[in-house]
Order: structure tokens, then C-alpha cells, then sequence
């Protein structure tokens, strides 16, 4: 969504100027360049006193469907004005008079304009349109004459092309959007309801406990089903590739800020956490690479895990050397 | 009370509302409108109205099978796929897409000249087609469209209507001799519906479609 200027309308009280974030309404031209101007930004259009300025969406949506028989209906008359301009532009030509010409010349226009919006109504609204796109794609498949401007119909077909894939893409991916927003709230309710089912478990509420287990697995069910539908899950090697980059993303991105934002608050449980995830993702991201280098390897290979900072290793250490636990407590993968 | 309608335009005087606007005020009967009054849509004069003949008759007439005179398929004309080209571009300059405007011109031009033409064409067989649209055309398709609830078809087709009966009587006028009608008269179309209008100068809004005038373009005369 871009600004346009009508230059009939404005008043050039230029408070346009005034606000514009990138200076993209003050141009020699007195259009708003588009290449400057902030998508959806409207701070010109609200300050515009005179209404001059608004905005134009790059994107439209499907048009109203028109039925084969209004279209053949229209049909009869845009046919029958199209001759009616064509027979008043030849008698304005072989008029000998000018008022006789100036009124075939009228008579002319007029049927043009009339053509023109009727057609409009049988389907040809919109210039980006579908409908449109497939007219152009059968007229360049049925001409044949040299002087067809066939440059002039490939070029609007590639862009309409474009703009209808990308409105039908859109509508795809709010989907797969909303799969993964999904999957996202159940992967968290699923380590909420195991949270809330151990504390229940501490204070001695063993239906309570057992309930948020049972309904822990329930998210886990729906998270699994949203995840797979969006497409996520890959081959092994991919998944261990995408779990390579998740790791190395939160040790190395994710995590620095926020465990020095901790310290600057002071809040040492937060440091603590943060810190032994940020260390053990870089050990998982480490793990993660040494089997997709490995993938085929045969040998079996066992994982120990260490239930306080979750630090990985393959041979059970004295004590973890992340977080100080003794090696005693790992459990056995 | 009765109606007259306006035999230009197809505007229509109802006695029972008058014409406020022209200080003529509700429950005016037409023998008693000034002979001054001239039609508010086209501006044609009192002696260009006729008594509206009883309108349930016409509307019943025009419902009967109109439905097997559409044609089996859908196809366009040259000269129709110009004027669907041309229009593109005019949206795509209302879009401020001037590249993508020159694309859709290059088309209709190519389209335009590809028309066919038809042998030295006079105002009789002119007026005969437009004939044909007024009593027939119109018809059908405001039919068809209402039975779809297309509101922008018959939106279209209501002003097509007005623009067409206004060139009829345009060409009534030169073919009774009053060519003279055009003198000293400037002449308009509505670059929106079509609308031609004859007077001395630019409507402040089009009688058809309430475009405002500047959206009205003048057609010069040479010499």
C-alpha cells in the first residue's frame, strides 16, 4: 500500500511534507515516489487537508464472480456498441460538415465509453485479475497475425501471473501460519501441564497430577499432528540439520542477550537457567552435527543426560561439567 | 397524477413529487409546469415530453422468454477485446501504473485496428442498431442480470439505457431537419458513461451518471 497524489485535488498546503518519515512526497514530479514511500506508513493521507492524497494496494482480492449468462447478455449490446462506434467514427470521416462531424465524432466516444463499461461488468474489472490473465493467455495461444503485440501481452501475463500466485500463496501460508502458531501453544501446554503436574504430584494431589499427565500427552498428540501438517518434519538428515541450526541459533543468538539482561536486573535464578541452556545447546548442536557426519554409521552409541541443567554426554562424567551434578544422577538415552 | 417522461433522456416528470429543485413543488400537474421548464437531466424542452404510457404493460411484455435469445457461447469481437483493453488501461492509470497502462494500450490499439469495418456506413443504419438496443437488448439483458442479482450489471446497463435513448433523440433531431439544434452549442461526453450533452456550457455534474463535470470532455468542431 503506497501514497498517491491527485494532483487535481491538492492545494499544495504541503503538510504532506511535513510528515513524511523518508521525504518520499517531495519529489519534482508531484507524485509520491513509490520506491521511498513506507507500505501502509498513511501519515500523508491523514494530514493531506484537501483529501489529495491516498493510498493504492499492490495486492486485490478475487473479484465477484459474473454468470455466463450476464456476460452473454452484456455481450449483445457491447457487440452492438462497438459497431455503433465504429459506423459514427466513419461517418465522422466522410461527413462534409463540421457540425456533422463534431457529432458523429461525439456519437463515437460515446459508444466507446458505453463498450467499455459494460465489458467491464462481464468479468474485465480489475486489471490484475484472473479472468484477465486468462484472456490474455487464450488470445496469445490463438493469434497468429506478425503485428500482434505479443511482447506487450507476455509481459502482462508474467506480471499478472506473479500478483495471482502471490494472493494464492498468501492464503496458503496464513494456514501454515497458524499450524505452526498452533503447534507453538500446544508445545508450551504440553511443558506447562507436565510443570503443573509435578508440583501437584509434591503436594500430594495424585488425581490432579494425573489428569495434567493425561492431559500433558493430549497437547503433545495435537502439537505432533500441527507440526506434521505444516510440512516440518523432513528426512532424518534434514531434521538433524534443522536441529543443528535451532541450537546453534539459541546458544549463539538467543541466549548471550538474555542472560545479560538477567545480571543487569540482577536476577540470579535467571542467569542460572539461562546459562545452563545456553551451554548444553551448544553441546546438543555439537551432538546434532557429529550424527548427521555419522548417519550411517552402525556402532551403537548411548546418550546420558543430566536432569538439572540438561547438558548431553556419551560416557557418564564424574560430575557434569556444566552444572556440578554428580555423574550419578545422568540417565541413559 | 400522472408521469411524462422526457423523450430525450427518459427522464421522468411525476406529478405527485414536481420538480422542487426548479421550484416547481409537489402535485404540480403538467399543464401547469411553466413552458419554460426544460428537462433537469439533458435540458430538453417541455414540448419534448410525452405522457408515460401505462408501464406494466412494457415490463410484462419484456419478461417473456427473453432467455432464448442469448447467444450459445462467449466470445468477443475485435473491436470488443479494444474496448475491454482500453478500459484495462484506464484502471490501470486510476492505479497510477502507467507501465502496466502503456501494455494494455499497445493491445487495444492492435485490437482497435483489427476491427472490422463496415461499408460507408450512413445515419440510418446507425440509428437501426441502436434501434435494436433500445427495444430489444435492454431488455434481455436487465432480465437476466436482475434474475442473477448482478447490481453492477444493471448499473451499467441503466446508464448505456439513458446514453442511448439521449443519441436517439440527438438523431431524431438531425434527421427532422433541426441539425441547427447544434449551433452555437457546445457539445460534452462523459468520459464515465458515455452521456452527450449539447448546451452552452459544461454541466456541473453529469445528468447520468453525477460525475462531477470536470470528468465531462468537450468535442472540439473544425472550422
Amino acid at each position: 500500500m503506497h501514497a498517491v497524489r491527485n494532483i487535481r485535488l491538492c492545494t499544495k498546503d504541503c503538510l504532506c511534507l511535513y510528515v513524511c518519515p523518508t521525504g518520499a512526497t517531495d519529489t519534482e514530479t508531484g507524485q509520491i515516489d513509490a520506491q521511498t514511500c513506507l507500505s501502509g506508513c498513511r501519515l500523508c493521507v491523514d494530514a493531506c487537508p484537501s483529501h489529495a492524497i491516498s493510498l493504492v494496494p499492490e495486492e486485490y482480492p478475487a473479484q465477484q464472480e459474473t454468470s455466463a449468462d450476464v456476460k452473454k447478455a452484456l455481450g449483445i449490446l457491447s457487440k452492438s456498441k462497438t459497431e455503433q462506434e465504429i459506423a459514427a467514427f466513419e461517418i465522422e470521416e466522410a461527413a462534409k460538415t463540421p457540425r456533422a462531424k463534431q457529432l458523429a465524432k461525439a456519437i463515437g466516444m460515446s459508444n466507446r465509453i458505453m463498450a467499455e463499461d459494460l465489458l467491464r461488468e462481464a468479468g474485465f474489472m480489475l486489471p490484475q485479475s484472473g479472468e484477465v490473465l486468462k484472456l490474455l493467455n487464450s488470445l496469445v495461444e490463438s493469434e497468429t497475425s506478425d503485428d500482434f503485440p505479443a511482447e506487450a501481452a507476455e509481459k502482462l501475463i508474467q506480471k499478472l501471473r506473479k500478483i495471482n500466485a502471490s494472493m494464492e500463496e498468501k492464503t496458503m501460508s496464513k494456514t501454515t501460519d497458524n499450524l505452526l502458531e498452533a503447534f507453538a501453544g500446544e508445545a508450551q501446554a504440553n511443558r506447562k501441564y507436565l510443570a503443573f503436574s509435578r508440583k501437584a504430584e509434591q503436594e500430594g494431589h495424585l488425581n490432579a497430577a494425573r489428569l495434567f499427565r493425561a492431559a500433558a500427552d493430549a497437547e503433545t498428540i495435537h502439537a505432533l499432528k500441527h507440526f506434521e501438517v505444516a510440512g516440518k518434519i523432513g528426512s532424518t538428515i534434514e531434521n538433524l540439520k534443522s536441529g543443528v541450526e535451532g541450537e546453534t541459533h539459541e546458544y549463539k543468538e538467543m541466549y548471550p542477550p538474555f542472560v545479560e539482561q538477567a545480571e543487569a536486573e540482577g536476577n540470579n535464578a535467571a542467569v542460572r537457567t539461562f546459562t545452563f541452556a545456553m551451554k548444553a545447546e551448544e553441546v546438543h548442536a555439537g551432538l546434532y552435527q557429529e550424527a548427521m557426519d555419522n548417519l550411517d554409521n552402525q556402532e551403537e552409541i548411548f546418550y546420558y543426560l543430566c536432569p538439572v541443567c540438561g547438558n548431553i554426554e556419551k560416557v557418564v562424567p564424574g560430575k557434569c561439567p556444566i552444572c556440578g551434578v554428580s555423574g550419578e544422577k545422568f540417565i541413559k538415552y | 397524477m400522472k408521469k411524462y417522461i422526457c423523450s430525450v433522456c427518459g427522464y421522468i416528470y411525476d406529478e405527485a413529487s414536481g420538480y422542487p429543485e426548479g421550484n416547481i413543488p409537489p402535485g404540480t400537474v403538467w399543464a401547469d409546469v411553466p413552458s419554460s421548464f426544460v428537462c433537469p437531466l439533458c435540458g430538453a424542452s417541455k414540448a419534448d415530453f410525452n405522457e408515460k404510457e401505462d408501464d406494466r404493460a412494457k415490463t410484462s411484455s419484456s419478461t417473456s422468454d427473453s432467455h432464448a435469445s442469448l447467444p450459445e457461447d462467449i466470445s468477443y469481437t475485435a473491436a470488443e477485446l479494444s474496448a475491454v483493453f482500453s478500459n484495462l488501461a484506464k484502471g490501470c492509470e486510476k492505479q497510477y501504473d502507467s507501465e502496466m497502462a502503456d501494455l494494455y494500450k499497445e493491445l487495444a490499439a492492435y485490437y482497435n485496428l483489427k476491427s472490422e469495418k463496415i461499408n460507408k456506413p450512413d445515419l440510418e443504419s446507425l440509428e437501426s442498431l441502436l434501434q435494436n438496443d433500445l427495444s430489444t437488448h435492454f431488455a434481455l439483458a436487465n432480465d437476466v442480470a436482475a434474475g442473477k442479482h448482478d447490481r453492477g450489471a444493471l448499473r451499467a446497463l441503466k446508464w448505456a439505457e439513458k446514453v442511448s435513448l439521449m443519441i436517439r433523440s440527438l438523431l431524431n433531431k438531425v434527421e427532422s431537419g433541426k441539425a441547427d439544434f447544434l449551433k452555437e452549442k457546445n457539445v460534452y461526453v462523459c468520459d464515465i458513461c458515455g452521456f452527450i450533452y449539447v448546451g452552452d456550457e459544461k454541466p456541473e455534474i453529469c445528468p447520468v451518471c453525477k460525475v462531477p463535470g470536470m470528468k465531462m470532455t468537450q468535442v472540439g468542431r473544425s472550422a
